[in-house]
């Protein structure tokens, strides 16, 4: 039952610990998900950094060969345009030369400053790739374009180094976006004489900066020195908006303005842009030396994240659904626990109460052996050893007038039904053998009564046998039981009559058989578990064995021992398959009459002693006693009476002498008394017997002789009477 | 009780049949009287046909035994039963007498 008690509480304290379980699981997987989340999205953010900032450098070396391309050519072209300057016909070669040289290259002039040369004021030969790609040659001195105002030709001449254009729609040639180089040109007096100039179409910048993509739907964007969004994915902005613009319409406008502002500073680095976190988008940004220009390449984080966030998602799923089911296992193995320690705590208390049960019946059966130590005539030992805790075998036996009514069975199954039966069946055994008087009617009544309520068609075989302790007379009845073993000469099976065991039908009829045991036979009534008794290769006992066990002379505790453990020695290892029960009934009774008694009265006449004689050979004679012990009774019984005859009566008086014999099993007493004057023949002193022949009185063997054959001798005066007593131990 | 004298030369046989109980003993002492009288010789108590002695029958033993201890004469007891022997070994009548 605490057993019990615990469990449930471990049950109720593992519910609670369970749920706490749950709950540090859940927590744990959160954290290392989330930490697992949190580092992924840096490990992505730091990758996406890295291929933004890789696609940077690569546009940006590309972009870096053109533009180094250009200078160079500029560059290349100066030593030659100084030459030039006194021949200003001759300028028109450098142009060509540079545009011609490379491919890049679309057009170049060599624009004099207004009034270095007095021949020509405004000088701006301007050479160019056709679509076409042929060469042509134009003059940029037009009042129209007053070239002198042109930022290439200003700026370089401002800073006095080369100097790379505010990106511009070339609207002469064909709509495409360029950009100059232009470098001053100083003459050999260090004088500014010149621009050199080269123009650098920038299609080829807005298929390499489109063709920039990070992820699918990432994009990149150019803007200029001014903040002049040359290439972006939206065609209108192109050229026509800057990035300021753009930022003041932007959502994000604070985070929008810093990244413009690092964007026109030439500054790299990333930044973030948006509030939400749905439209947060990256921006990785670096600048394009020489030019000014920045370059910007634009990630959604939903394409940076998108991944993990689905994979988020999905493991939150498979977490909750995870969880959900642990919490169910939990709680259902909980509830079974529960309810396993109910049941176990019913069952147990249910055998508790049975093996109760068992031992109340058990305890109402004989179990002190030997069961009737004050009597002689029987020596008998029982014994049950059961298979399961309650077993269903029973033995029982009693002494009713002087009869020993004994019986042993066997319930069919085991267990506790088993068991129930058995106490059915002993309870009805004492009922009716405490007034019926043949085993017929017991067995009978006992079947009529068990067939009246068996519902559940289970039986006992019983063998029931009255043995009349005087006679030795058995009459037995069996009933389905296996036959018992009887011993006399020799070891047999008793013949019985099969008969139906108890409880299969009322109104049976079951035959009594009888039987004479004479001294020294013996019964040994058992169940089948001693005959069926298994080893572990499935070998029964049987029943030659059980006889050869009991062909040895023992008293019956050592016959129930040794049969015992001969079956366990048998049995070895294999478990115990079924009650062993056994009853051993040694009848032991020599037919002597059980402590009778025989009276002798004589009177105080010498010449009755013969009749005392007579009297003691009867008795020893009944009791069958050897003749030498029969005459030393003679002469201790003669010289106590002749005693009361000489003596105790004044002479010439009459009086009695009664002699009462009294002849136990094993002892025999003599009661001597007489009416006379009171005398102690004890209180005589002892005879000498060692005396020689003269000094050895003739008188005073008499009771010396009375003293030395019996055993005790005592004396007492009652009622005016002397009562010798005396005994002799056979 | 039976007691059968016979005298040949100074050897005087006495046969004993039956039983030497109180009764008999009365009997047979006085039977005896002129033998015990006359004790010098020896006299053969022949206990073959004896079956029984009283303590009475041990005085008579006895006062035949000490009559001829004073006159010089022999007492031998012959042909003791068992338990006759039994009753004179108890008695000490073993160490008194000659049994042949």
């Amino acid at each position: 039952m605490a057993l019990n008690d615990n469990i449930k509480t471990v049950v109720k304290k593992s519910r609670g610990t369970g749920l706490l379980l749950v709950l540090v699981a859940a927590a744990t997987l959160e954290a290392t998900t989330l930490i697992q989340y949190v580092s992924s999205q840096r490990m992505l953010k730091r990758e996406a950094s890295q291929r933004a900032e890789s696609e940077l450098r690569a546009t940006r070396n590309q972009i870096m060969d053109v533009v180094d391309q250009a200078e160079a050519a500029v560059h290349n072209s100066i030593w030659i345009a100084r030459w030039c300057l006194d021949y200003p016909d001759s300028l028109v070669v450098v142009s060509r030369r540079i545009v011609e040289e490379n491919p890049s290259v679309m057009g170049s002039t060599f624009a004099l400053v207004p009034g270095y040369d007095k021949n020509h004021p405004l000088f701006s030969p301007y050479v160019c790739r056709s679509p076409e790609g042929d060469i042509e040659i134009k003059s940029l001195a037009t009042e129209e374009y007053d070239y002198p105002s042109q930022e290439w030709f200003t700026e370089p001449l401002n800073y006095g180094i080369g100097y790379w254009s505010e990106p511009y729609v070339d609207t002469g040639g064909g709509n495409v976006l360029m950009t100059t180089y232009s470098v001053p040109v100083t003459d050999e007096s260090g004088r500014i004489a010149a621009v050199l100039t080269a123009d650098v179409s920038l299609d080829w910048l807005t298929d390499l900066v489109g063709s920039v993509r990070v992820y699918p739907n990432a994009f990149s964007v150019m803007i200029s020195r001014e903040g002049t969004i040359m290439v972006s994915p939206v065609e209108e902005f192109n050229m026509q908006r800057s990035i300021q613009d753009y930022a003041k319409g932007a959502r994000d406008t604070a985070n929008f303005n810093i990244l413009a502002a690092a964007m026109l500073n030439g500054k790299s680095g990333n930044l973030v842009l948006g509030q939400r976190r749905r439209e947060r988008t990256s921006v990785f940004y670096g600048p394009v030396e020489k030019t000014g220009w920045s370059m910007a390449i634009v990630i959604p984080d939903s394409e940076i994240y998108g991944e993990i966030r689905r994979m988020g998602v999905l493991v939150g799923i498979l977490m909750l659904v995870g969880l959900s089911m642990l919490i169910l296992i939990l709680t259902a193995t909980a509830r079974s626990q529960l309810k396993y320690a109910e049941v176990n705590e019913k069952k147990e208390r249910m055998e508790h109460e049975l093996s109760i049960g068992h031992n109340i019946q058990m305890s109402m059966i004989p179990k002190t052996f030997p069961p009737f130590p004050e009597r002689k005539d029987i020596d008998m030992a029982a014994t049950i050893v059961p298979a399961k805790a309650v077993g269903g075998d029973l033995y029982d036996f009693f002494i009713r007038e002087e009869k020993l009514y004994f019986c042993i069975g066997d319930v069919s199954g085991k267990g506790v039904p088993a068991s129930l039966l058995m106490s059915v069946t002993r309870t009805l055994f004492r009922s009716v053998a405490s007034h019926e008087k043949s085993p017929q009617r017991i067995v009978t009544l006992i079947n009529d009564a068990m067939s009246d309520m068996n519902e559940n068609d289970m039986f006992v075989t019983f063998f029931c046998g009255i043995l009349d302790m005087a006679t030795g007379h058995l009459r037995y009845c069996n009933a389905g039981h296996n036959p018992p073993l009887i011993f006399t000469d020799e070891v047999r099976m008793l013949p019985v009559l099969p008969n139906l065991p108890l409880g299969v039908m009322g109104g049976v009829h079951f035959p009594e058989q009888e039987l004479d045991l004479a001294c020294d036979n013996a019964l040994f009534l058992y169940t089948d578990g001693v005959t069926e008794a298994e080893n572990i290769s499935h070998e029964q006992f049987g029943e030659d064995r059980m006889i050869s066990v009991l062909r040895e002379r023992r008293d019956s505790q050592g016959h129930l021992k040794a049969m015992e453990k001969a079956v366990a020695d048998f049995v070895g290892d294999a478990e115990q398959s079924d009650d062993l029960t056994m009853l051993f009934i040694h009848y032991l009774n020599d037919m002597k009459p059980d402590a009778t008694e025989r009276h002798l009265i004589l009177h105080n006449n010498i010449q009755q002693i013969p009749q005392l004689a007579d009297f003691i050979e009867t008795i020893a004679n009944e009791m069958r006693l050897d003749q030498g012990l029969a005459m030393s009774l003679n002469l201790a019984l003669e010289e106590a009476v002749t005693n009361v005859i000489l003596y105790a009566y004044p002479a010439g008086s009459d009086g009695l002498v009664d002699i009462e014999a009294i002849m136990g099993k094993d002892i025999l007493e003599f009661i001597i008394s007489d009416s006379g004057v009171a005398f102690d023949p004890t209180a005589a002193p002892e005879a000498d017997i060692s005396l020689g022949v003269e000094d050895r009185p003739i008188g005073g063997l008499g009771i010396f002789l009375v003293r030395n054959i019996m055993d005790t001798v005592s004396y007492q005066r009652t009622d005016g009477k002397n009562i010798l007593s005396m005994t002799k131990k056979l | 009780m039976e007691v059968i004298i016979n005298k040949e030369n100074a050897v005087t046989n006495v046969r004993l049949v039956g039983r030497l109980d109180t009764p008999a003993s009365q009997e047979v002492s006085e039977q005896l009287e002129p033998i015990m009288a006359n004790a010098s010789g020896t006299i053969v108590l022949d206990c073959t046909e004896m079956s029984y002695i009283s303590s009475s029958g041990l005085r008579i033993f006895l006062s035949l035994r000490k009559a001829a201890a004073s006159q010089g004469g022999k007492i031998i007891v012959k042909n003791i039963s068992d338990d006759i022997r039994q009753v004179f070994m108890m008695t000490g009548f073993l160490n008194l007498f000659e049994i042949e």
